[in-house]
C-alpha cells in the first residue's frame, strides 16, 4: 500500500475494522470496514461530523467500547510491541488489554471537565497510573508526577499536584491529562478532540504542548477532531470519515490543495478564510447526515453529492489507491 | 459518545427521500410511546396481569359473589386441605380459603384510599409548594414535611391509633399523613422545572389566578410521577398493614391478610402452617405483581432509567 | 472554627424541625393520648379526687400551656418517673438503648454493607444476567413482608432446626450474644437487601456512566480500582444520605417490630408499651431524643458531605 513508503514498519495498523451498535431502532454500523495504519513518530487525523464513526473507531482501538451495547463485529486492531511481534487488540483479553493501555498506548478525552475523578487529587490519580505500569514506589512515582506536570508546562508543579481538579482551569486540566496519558512514555496517543472543550487561545497552547512532547517523546498519535483547521497544523496525513466509512486518507498538504472525495471538497470549501476581502456566504453542504439505522445503498454521501450519479445511488464505492492518497469515489475531482 | 448526534432528528432521513412515504409515525405523546413500551415489557405485563386478576378477585367479594362466609366457624379445628375447605380450617374452624380471598378487598381497600388520598395531597402540596418556591407558603410546607419524616413511622401510626381511640381509620389516616411527603417532594421538583416553561409563562401573562393554572396546567404534567407513586403508595400500604395488624393497630373489624398472619403466630408454633403459608402467599404475589407493574410503568414513562 | 460555626447554625437551624416533632407529638400523645385518670385511683373514686389527680396530671391546664411544660422539660432532659413502673426514665433509656443498638447494628450494617457490593457488582455487569438475577431476587426480596420472614425465619431455625432461640434476650457473653442476635440479623438483612441493592444499584449505575469512569479504564485501572475509587468513592453522598437517614427509622421501627416478636426487652419495645398504656415520661423522652437525633445527623451528615467530597464546602 502507497501509504507506508519509508521502511518503517506501522505501529499500529487496522484492518477492516466493523464496529457494530445495538440501539433501540436495532443494530447498527457505527463504523464500516475502516482501515489505516500509524507509523512511530507519526500523526494522523481522523476528521469528520458528529457522528461519523470516529471516536467509535479511537475506543473499538482502546478497547472501550461500551459494554454490552457496542462490539467490534469484524478486523482487526494489531499494536506491533517490541520486536517484529504484533499483538491483535480486538482480540485480547481484557486482563492482558490493561496492561497495555496507559503503558503502550493512551488516550485523551474531549471533555477535561468531567474526564478526571473529582474527588482524587492529581497527584494521587497520576500515582496511580505511574505505580500500576512501571512498579514505581509511591514516593518515586510523585517524583515523576511532578516532572511530567512540568513538561506539560504547569506552573509549580509541586503544588497544583495536591490540589483537585476543580481547583484548576480547563486548558491545566487537559495539560493534568496530557501529563497521565504520556507519564508512562506510550507509543501511541490517541487525542479525542483535546481542544475542542477549550476557549481559543487555550487550544493552541495546548495543540503545540501535544505537538512538541510528541517531537521530544517520538510518540506516534492519532488526532481525532471535527475541527480541519487542527488537522492542517499538527498532522502528517489526514483520514476523513463519513457515515461510519472511510472517504479520502491523504497526506494532509495533498489534502488541502487537492481534495479528491466531494465530502472533502465541502468540508474545506466550508472553512472560513480571513484572507478574502468579502463577506460572502460560506458554501455548505447541502442535506443532512442519514440516520446510521437508515442507509442508503450506494455511496452514503450520494443524497448530499452534487456529481452522484444513477452508479453512486445503487452501488458502495471502494476505497481506492490514486497515487499517496485513497479515496472511495466513483468521480473523484482532478489532483490539480 | 452517540450514535445519533442531536442534530439527526427523526425527520431527517425523511427528507432524503420525498417520494417515499414517511416510515416513522410522527413523534407520539409521552404516554403513547410509553403504553407502546409497557405492551413490549413481559415482566411488567406480567405484573398487571397479576394486579387484575386480584382486582378482579375483590370486587367479586364487593358484589358478593365469593368470600361471603369468611367468619363463619362451624367447620372442624384445622383441617387439612379438602375440596370442601381448599386450604383447610384456623384454629377456629374458619376456612382459609374464604379469608383469604375477603382479604383480597381489605388489601385493595387500604391501597385504594391510601394511594389515592396520598397521591391528591402530594400533587396539591408538591405543587404549591413548588409554584411558590422559596417563598413562606413553601417554607411552612416544607417545614411540615420535615416534621413528619422525622417521627418514625410505626410510633406515628401507633400515636395515632391511640389518639383517635378506635376510629377504624386511624391507620388509614397515619399512613396517608406520612405517605404523602415523598410524592410531594418529586412533584415540587417538577413544578419547579415546569414553571419556567412557556405554556406556564403565558397562562400568568393572561392573568389567570395561580390555583387556576396549578389545576389546570402544571398538575397535569405531573400526571406521569403521580402514576407511580401511586402504585408505590399501594404496595406500601398493604405492606404496612400487615405490621400494624400484628401490632394491634390494623383494621377494626373484617379479615386481613395481616390479621390472618398475627392469627397464625400461635399456629405456626404448634405446627399448623397453612394460615401462614396462604396468608403470606396471597400477599406476595400481589406485592410482587404491583412492584414489576410499577417497575415496568416507571421504564415506559422514563426511559432514560430503563436503559440504565 | 469553621466546623464549629457551621454546627451552631445548623443547631439553631433545627430548632423548627424539634419544635414540629415535638408539637406533633405532643397532640398525638399527651394532649389526646390516654387519659390515665382512672387508672392511678382506686375504685370508685370522688369528684374531689378525680379533680384534684386531674390537676396533678396537669390535664387541667390549656393546651398551650402543658405544651410549654413539656418542652421545657426536654429542654431540661427532666424525664422522670415512669408512670407504670416507677423507675427512672433516664435508667430505663440507658438500660434499653444499649440492647437495642446491640441487637439491630449488625443486621444494619450488613444490610448496608452487603447491599453496596452487590449493588456494585449489579452495576459493574449491567444489563448482564448477573445484574438481572441480582435485581430479579431484589424484587421479589421488596415483596416479602418483613413479619413474614421473621415468622418463617423463627419456625425455621428455632421450630424444625432448633439451632437459635425462639423469644428472649439473656446476653451474657459473646457466644450468648451471638445465640440471641442470629436469627433477628438474618431477617432483618433479608428484608433490607432488596430496597437497600436496589437503591445503591440505581446510585452506583449512574456513576458508571461518568467520564471518569472511561478515563480510568483508558489508563488501564482494574475492574477492582476502578468500582473503589470511581464508582463507590463518587457515590458516597448518596449512600451516607440513605445510609445515615434510616438510622433513626431502623432505631425506633424496626426495633419495635423485632423486639416485640423475640420479646426482647430494648427501647423499641418499651416504647410500643409506653404508647399503649399511655405512659407520657417515656413517650416524651424517646419522642424528644427521637428528634434530636435527627438534627444531629443532619448535621453529621453535612460534615461526611465533606469528608467524602472536595467540592463541598460548608458555608
Amino acid at each position: 500500500m502507497s501509504i507506508v513508503q519509508n521502511n518503517d514498519s506501522p505501529l499500529l495498523s487496522v484492518e477492516n475494522l466493523s464496529v457494530d451498535f445495538s440501539t433501540e431502532a436495532g443494530c447498527v454500523r457505527a463504523v464500516d470496514d475502516v482501515s489505516f495504519q500509524v507509523r512511530p513518530g507519526q500523526t494522523l487525523g481522523i476528521v469528520g461530523e458528529s457522528g461519523c464513526g470516529k471516536s467509535v473507531t479511537s475506543l473499538a482501538i482502546m478497547g472501550l467500547l461500551p459494554h454490552p451495547a457496542g462490539r467490534i463485529a469484524a478486523g482487526a486492531v494489531r499494536l506491533r510491541l517490541d520486536g517484529p511481534d504484533s499483538v491483535d487488540l480486538a482480540g485480547l483479553p481484557e486482563r492482558r488489554m490493561r496492561r497495555l493501555r496507559g503503558a503502550e498506548l493512551s488516550m485523551i478525552f474531549q471533555e477535561p471537565m468531567t474526564a478526571l475523578n473529582p474527588v482524587f487529587t492529581v497527584g494521587s490519580q497520576m500515582v496511580d497510573i505511574l505505580a500500576r505500569h512501571e512498579r514505581l514506589s509511591r514516593r518515586q512515582a510523585r517524583d515523576r508526577a511532578i516532572e511530567m506536570l512540568a513538561r506539560v508546562g504547569i506552573p509549580l508543579p509541586q503544588k497544583r499536584i495536591d490540589e483537585y481538579p476543580h481547583e484548576l482551569s480547563g486548558g491545566m486540566r487537559q495539560r493534568v491529562m496530557i501529563a497521565m496519558a504520556l507519564s508512562c512514555r506510550p507509543g501511541l496517543l490517541i487525542a479525542d478532540e483535546p481542544t475542542t472543550a477549550l476557549d481559543v487561545t487555550t487550544q493552541a497552547q495546548v495543540l503545540e504542548q501535544i505537538v512538541e512532547l510528541q517531537r521530544e517523546m517520538g510518540m506516534a498519535v492519532i488526532l481525532i477532531t471535527h475541527d480541519l483547521g487542527v488537522i492542517a497544523e499538527t498532522c502528517d496525513e489526514a483520514l476523513v470519515m463519513y457515515c461510519g466509512r472511510v472517504v479520502e486518507q491523504a497526506p494532509v498538504d495533498a489534502l488541502f490543495r487537492a481534495p479528491r472525495h466531494r465530502y472533502t471538497q465541502g468540508l474545506i470549501e466550508a472553512i472560513p478564510r480571513i484572507r478574502r476581502r468579502r463577506l460572502e456566504r460560506l458554501p455548505v453542504i447541502p442535506g443532512m447526515v442519514p440516520d446510521l439505522s437508515a442507509l442508503p445503498p450506494g455511496c452514503r454521501f450520494s443524497a448530499r453529492c452534487g456529481h452522484a450519479s444513477d452508479r453512486c445511488r445503487a452501488e458502495q464505492p471502494a476505497l481506492e489507491s490514486h497515487g499517496a492518497s485513497r479515496v472511495a469515489c466513483f468521480h473523484p475531482a482532478d489532483p490539480t | 459518545m452517540s450514535i445519533r448526534p442531536p442534530d439527526m432528528n427523526p425527520g431527517a432521513d425523511a427528507a432524503l427521500e420525498p417520494a417515499a412515504p414517511p416510515r416513522r409515525t410522527p413523534a407520539k405523546s409521552l404516554w403513547g410511546r410509553a403504553l407502546q413500551r409497557f405492551a413490549g415489557d413481559r415482566a411488567a405485563m406480567a405484573g398487571l396481569f397479576i394486579v387484575a386478576v386480584f382486582f378482579v378477585i375483590a370486587v367479586g367479594v364487593w358484589l358478593g359473589w365469593w368470600g361471603t362466609q369468611w367468619s363463619q366457624t362451624g367447620a372442624g379445628q384445622w383441617l387439612g386441605p379438602s375440596t370442601e375447605h381448599w386450604f383447610g380450617t384456623t384454629i377456629l374452624g374458619q376456612d382459609i380459603f374464604q379469608r383469604a380471598i375477603f382479604s383480597t378487598r381489605t388489601a385493595f381497600e387500604i391501597g385504594l384510599v391510601v394511594a389515592l388520598a396520598s397521591t391528591v395531597l402530594g400533587a396539591l402540596f408538591g405543587a404549591l409548594s413548588g409554584y411558590f418556591a422559596q417563598t413562606f407558603i413553601d417554607g411552612v410546607i416544607l417545614w411540615i414535611k420535615g416534621v413528619l419524616d422525622s417521627i418514625p413511622f410505626y410510633l406515628f401510626v401507633a400515636a395515632v391509633a391511640f389518639a383517635l381511640k378506635g376510629n377504624p381509620w386511624a391507620m388509614h389516616i397515619a399512613m396517608i399523613a406520612t405517605f404523602w411527603t415523598t410524592t410531594a417532594r418529586l412533584v415540587r421538583g417538577e413544578v419547579i422545572k415546569l414553571k419556567n416553561l412557556e405554556f406556564v409563562e403565558a397562562a400568568r401573562a393572561l392573568g389567570l389566578h395561580p390555583l387556576v393554572i396549578i389545576v389546570r396546567h402544571i398538575v397535569p404534567n405531573t400526571f406521569h410521577i403521580l402514576l407511580v407513586q401511586a402504585t408505590i403508595v399501594f404496595v406500601a400500604a398493604i405492606k404496612s398493614e400487615v405490621i400494624l395488624s400484628f401490632l394491634g393497630l390494623g383494621i377494626a373489624d373484617g379479615v386481613s391478610w395481616g390479621l390472618m398472619i398475627a392469627e397464625s403466630t400461635t399456629e405456626v408454633m404448634a405446627g399448623h402452617y397453612m394460615n401462614f403459608i396462604v396468608a403470606s402467599s396471597f400477599l406476595f404475589v400481589l406485592v410482587m405483581g404491583f412492584n414489576l407493574f410499577s417497575d415496568g410503568l416507571q421504564d415506559a414513562l422514563d426511559p432514560k432509567r430503563a436503559s440504565r | 472554627m469553621e466546623l464549629l460555626q457551621y454546627t451552631l447554625r445548623k443547631l439553631i437551624g433545627g430548632v423548627p424541625l424539634i419544635l414540629g416533632v415535638t408539637l406533633v407529638s405532643f397532640t398525638l400523645m399527651v394532649y389526646f393520648g390516654p387519659d390515665q385518670t382512672y387508672e392511678l385511683l382506686s375504685k370508685n373514686p370522688t369528684e374531689a379526687e378525680i379533680a384534684e389527680l386531674r390537676s396533678q396530671l396537669g390535664y387541667d391546664q390549656p393546651f398551650w400551656l402543658r405544651y410549654g411544660n413539656y418542652l421545657s422539660e426536654l429542654a431540661r432532659l427532666e424525664f422522670g418517673y415512669s408512670d407504670s413502673t416507677g423507675e427512672r426514665v433516664s435508667s430505663i433509656l440507658l438500660r434499653t438503648i444499649p440492647i437495642s443498638l446491640a441487637l439491630l447494628a449488625p443486621g444494619f450494617v450488613l444490610g448496608n454493607v452487603l447491599a453496596i457490593v452487590l449493588g456494585l457488582i449489579a452495576a459493574w455487569h449491567r444489563s448482564g444476567w448477573i445484574d438481572k438475577a441480582i435485581m430479579g431476587f431484589a424484587v421479589v426480596g421488596m415483596s416479602i413482608s418483613f413479619l413474614v420472614v421473621i415468622i418463617a425465619f423463627q419456625v425455621l431455625f428455632g421450630v424444625v432446626l432448633g439451632w437459635f432461640p425462639v423469644r428472649g434476650w439473656n446476653v451474657h457473653n459473646l457466644p450468648s450474644y451471638l445465640h440471641y442476635v442470629t436469627v433477628p440479623t438474618l431477617a432483618s438483612v433479608f428484608v433490607a437487601l432488596g430496597y437497600n441493592t436496589r437503591f445503591f444499584r440505581a446510585v452506583l449505575v449512574e456513576e458508571m456512566g461518568r467520564d471518569h469512569v472511561r478515563t480510568a479504564r483508558a489508563f488501564g485501572a482494574s475492574a477492582l480500582a476502578i468500582l473503589w475509587k470511581n464508582v463507590l468513592m463518587n457515590a458516597m453522598i448518596p449512600i451516607i444520605t440513605r445510609v445515615m437517614f434510616s438510622i433513626p427509622l431502623v432505631v425506633i421501627s424496626g426495633s419495635l417490630l423485632i423486639e416485640s416478636y423475640f420479646g426482647i426487652p430494648g427501647v423499641g419495645k418499651v416504647t410500643y408499651d409506653a404508647i399503649t398504656s399511655g405512659d407520657q415520661p417515656i413517650l416524651k423522652a424517646v419522642v424528644g431524643l427521637t428528634a434530636v437525633l435527627f438534627v444531629f445527623i443532619l448535621i453529621i451528615n453535612d460534615i461526611l458531605y465533606k469528608l467524602v467530597d472536595p467540592r463541598v464546602s460548608l458555608k
